[in-house]
């Protein structure tokens, strides 16, 4: 980084920055994220001694839904807000769809399923525009969304209920052994939603909204437009979260503690996976990572033979000794 | 009688109680560069957000070509011809400068071109232009605004945070644009900016236009006259100020500086502040003075030297270790020091209550009174006194000055405290640091405007390249601080 330096009277042009120091600023949290994962990975799969199919599909389908709910945060986050419904609107789909599928058959399931999105998204943009109209903080607008979807789950569906197809599940969780519907979703989800998205001139927008409001507003982006569109995308990811574990498990469960857990990890992963909370910073591959050493670490804890709170307790160790770690390299990046 | 290019008639603007513009006309025509001056609070940020579809008007008219406009955001004003730099820079820290382009549709080679014309075509587009140091971020902003090809350029404040070479080439812009006989709207408080490259001047004063005039013919008297109304009167003579130096100045030196020196900004600095005295320090852009200013206030390490202050040797941890013993910091960006949403009372007793209580509640009654002893020392206009942030640039620097003066002081540094404030404000602020020295304080200010040097300093030092090249006495003369800070007085070190 160079210095605006005088020589005489001439102001001279800053050198460029390297290219490095761009990748790095671009993708170095995500890769560290990558790394991170690939030795909780190495580590799971030395306590198992037959690692196989079947222990893949555990983890990647076991992830789903947080990584779902991750992107859906992390959208919201980078375009500066913050969204603390999304895991009752999780739930609110899960209620939903698996009311609905029930005795259903797979291309009714599939036409459901997309009306499930409609609604959740259609919900989502709604909070959007309450946030954007009322002026009201997004915090405390999505903490009373969070309530309300939990609270028409509950309604809708009255109790642990519901069901689907089982050609439903086998298309979005896989069977037994089989991983790659999976992983197959959280790569499409990125590479056909995300980053034609992160091109578009809306993905710029939402970056530079949570870069900064003002500068973004004189550049001519809108910004309430904008907002209520983060919002909107993060309803639909958050509506597939819920899909997502229809799937897997089969029912609808409408108890509200797993909607508030599950934004509270939504969040974690998106911190964990290098979104910054001020905005503006971060992207959608890293969360997803982060989706999956969260899922890994209390297996691992497990494996162990820890008890399941201390397996808590060391997930939340890590977050914070990552963070720490990430935040103390990144500021000794910046220039003198 | 040429038609107007922009035209506003009875312009008005109310943020709740708080009136911003009362009616203010306004006629630039084409092939003119158009200043618009008025105090700080006069309404001028009001009014180019106004013409720029940032903020719509309550009352009046604006009009293009004669023909009536309504803009509703930003690029409403761009598709009819008005291309605005504002004082803040409008380009997202976290995205590229190429992004940041592609935002706002503007045409990249055409950027590249105005950029080439400026001499500063080796700017890298995929810079973070968090990464793009200020004076080329401004650059960046005007290439953005002439690659729309605007028939108004509006440029807000744009050479304040220029060096002279740079705000050489903006003036070079307006007279491009004045020969293609398309206009620009220029808004400084340089005067002497103002006389030189503007055909005319329209005055904003209490939000209306008072005065429009040929600035060139009438000096910076009218200007000024014009821009302080009544109280232009009470502006006294210059030279008059420092005639107040009665006090001796003490013996012993109050703050000292020994071989200071921190990373690649600063190398050696050595300096002396005696009660009673103010120094001056000078320096061009990016000479080390905000590291030395770090420094000195405690919110840095020294990785060489050390300083005293009342002969004993202090190694500040933090600010609070240099407050402690007198040592009060006065930074430039207003909004650093405050806490914005706050009253003004609370931001005054802030530093205030380290002393006022001990264990136990704040004592309000003596809170009160200090506030108030300073509110009055510095005429602080409380109009807007419940939220800091909504005071006016100049009311803000003073609000910055007073918490110091309600908690006691016996060193204060400034950092150019009269950076963007209207030449009224700019005169108590001058004679506030002269009764404060009168009163036995040590002052050191760093200064960006030359002429301060004469009018408050007793002693100037300069500083270049991280080192003191010079010490010279306050009646020195601004050729000789210029070439000084420019290091020809030695050898330079790059």
């Amino acid at each position: 980084m160079s210095v605006v330096a005088f020589d005489g009277t001439t102001t001279r042009l800053p050198e460029p920055s390297s290219q490095l120091s761009r990748l790095a600023r671009r993708y170095g949290w995500t890769a560290g994220v990558a790394v991170l994962l690939a030795v909780l990975l190495g580590w799971r799969i030395s306590q198992l001694p037959d690692f196989g199919d079947f222990e893949i599909r555990t983890i990647t389908a076991g992830t789903m839904s947080l990584a779902f709910l991750a992107m859906a945060q992390a959208v919201i986050v980078i375009s500066g807000g913050i969204d603390l419904s999304v895991g009752s609107m999780m739930v609110l789909a899960n209620c939903l769809s698996a009311m609905w599928m029930e005795d259903q058959d797979l291309a009714a399931c599939l036409a459901l399923a997309v009306l499930v999105l409609v609604v959740t998204t259609a919900l989502s943009t709604v909070t959007g525009v309450i946030i954007t109209a009322s002026g009201v903080p997004d915090i405390i607008v999505t903490l009373a969304a969070s309530f309300i979807l939990a609270g028409l789950a509950l309604f809708a569906i009255g109790g642990p209920g519901g069901g689907t197809s089982p050609d439903f599940q086998e298309i979005l969780a896989g069977g037994l052994s089989n991983y790659w519907p999976s992983i197959l979703w959280m790569v499409g989800a990125i590479v056909l939603v995300w980053i034609p998205l992160r091109r578009s001139r809306l993905g710029l927008a939402i970056y530079a909204l949570g870069s900064n409001r003002k500068s973004a507003f004189l550049s001519g982006v809108r910004i309430a437009r904008t907002r209520v569109l983060a919002y909107s995308i993060g309803g639909l990811f958050a509506g597939f979260a819920g899909l997502v574990v229809t799937a897997s498990t089969g029912g609808g469960e409408p108890r509200a503690t797993i909607g508030t857990n599950a934004t509270l990890n939504s969040v974690a992963a998106v911190v964990l996976g290098g979104v910054a909370l001020t905005g503006g910073v971060g992207g959608l591959v890293g969360p997803v990572l982060a989706a999956l050493c969260l899922t890994l670490i209390p297996a691992i804890m497990l494996g162990l033979g820890w008890d399941p709170s201390n397996a808590e307790t060391a997930r939340g160790v890590i977050i914070i000794l990552v963070v720490l770690v990430a935040g103390l390299l990144q500021s000794r990046k910046r220039p003198v | 009688m040429t038609e107007s290019l922009l035209h506003t008639s009875a312009v008005a603007k109310t943020f709740g109680t708080v009136v911003a513009l009362r009616a203010v006309d306004l006629d630039v025509r084409p092939g003119e560069v158009h200043a618009l001056l008025g105090a700080n609070g006069a309404g001028k940020s009001t009014l180019v957000k106004i013409l720029t579809g940032v903020l719509r008007p309550d009352a009046g008219l604006v009009a293009i070509h004669g023909e009536p406009a309504h803009f509703r955001r930003p690029s409403d004003a761009l598709a009819r011809g008005l291309a605005p730099v504002y004082q803040d820079p409008a380009m997202a820290p976290d995205l590229t400068v190429a992004e940041n382009l592609r935002l706002t549709n503007a045409d990249r080679d055409a950027v590249r071109a105005q950029l080439a014309a400026m001499d500063l075509d080796g700017l890298d587009f995929g810079e973070y232009v968090r990464d793009v140091p200020l004076p080329f971020l401004r650059m960046l902003d005007l290439a953005r605004a002439l690659a729309f090809d605007p028939q108004l350029l509006l440029l807000d404040e744009i050479t304040a945070a220029l060096p002279p070479d740079l705000s050489e080439r903006v003036f070079e812009v307006m007279r491009q644009w004045k020969a293609r006989n398309r206009s620009v709207l220029f808004i400084s408080h340089r005067l002497a900016e103002v006389r030189e490259h503007c055909d005319m001047c329209t005055v904003l004063r209490d939000g209306q236009n008072v005065a429009s005039f040929v600035p060139g013919e009438g000096g910076e008297a009218q200007i000024v006259a014009s821009m302080l109304g009544e109280a232009a009167t009470k502006v006294r003579d210059e030279a008059r100020v420092r005639s107040a130096t009665a006090a001796a100045v003490g013996e012993r030196p109050m703050l000292q500086a020994e071989h200071l020196g921190a990373g690649r900004q600063l190398h050696d600095v050595s300096l002396s502040v005696h009660p009673g005295e103010v120094l001056g320090l000078v320096a061009l852009e990016g000479q080390g003075q905000d590291t030395l200013f770090d420094i000195l206030a405690g919110d840095r390490k020294a990785e060489r030297g050390r300083i005293l202050i009342d002969n004993a040797p202090v190694k500040p941890r933090h600010p609070f270790d240099v407050i402690r013993r007198g040592v009060v910091f006065v930074p430039s960006d207003r909004l650093h020091a405050l806490l914005p949403q706050r009253s003004v009372r609370e931001n005054i007793a802030a530093p205030l209550f380290n002393r006022v209580t001990s264990w136990g509640p704040i004592n309000g009654r003596e809170e009160r009174r200090r506030v108030r002893e300073a509110v009055d020392r510095l005429s602080i206009d409380l109009r807007a006194a419940s939220q800091v942030r909504r005071l006016s640039g100049g009311n803000q620097q003073k609000v910055t000055i007073a918490r110091w003066l309600a908690r006691g002081l016996r060193v204060m540094l400034l950092f150019d405290p009269t950076r963007g404030i209207d030449v009224g404000t700019k005169h108590q602020v001058y004679d506030l640091v002269r009764a404060l020295a009168d009163e036995g304080a040590a002052i050191l200010m760093f200064t960006s405007e030359l002429r301060e040097v004469a009018l408050v300093c007793d002693r100037a030092a300069v500083l270049h390249n991280g080192r003191i090249v010079a010490e010279l006495p306050s009646d020195a003369g601004e050729n000789a601080l210029l070439s000084a800070a420019h290091g020809l007085a030695e050898v330079s070190a790059s």
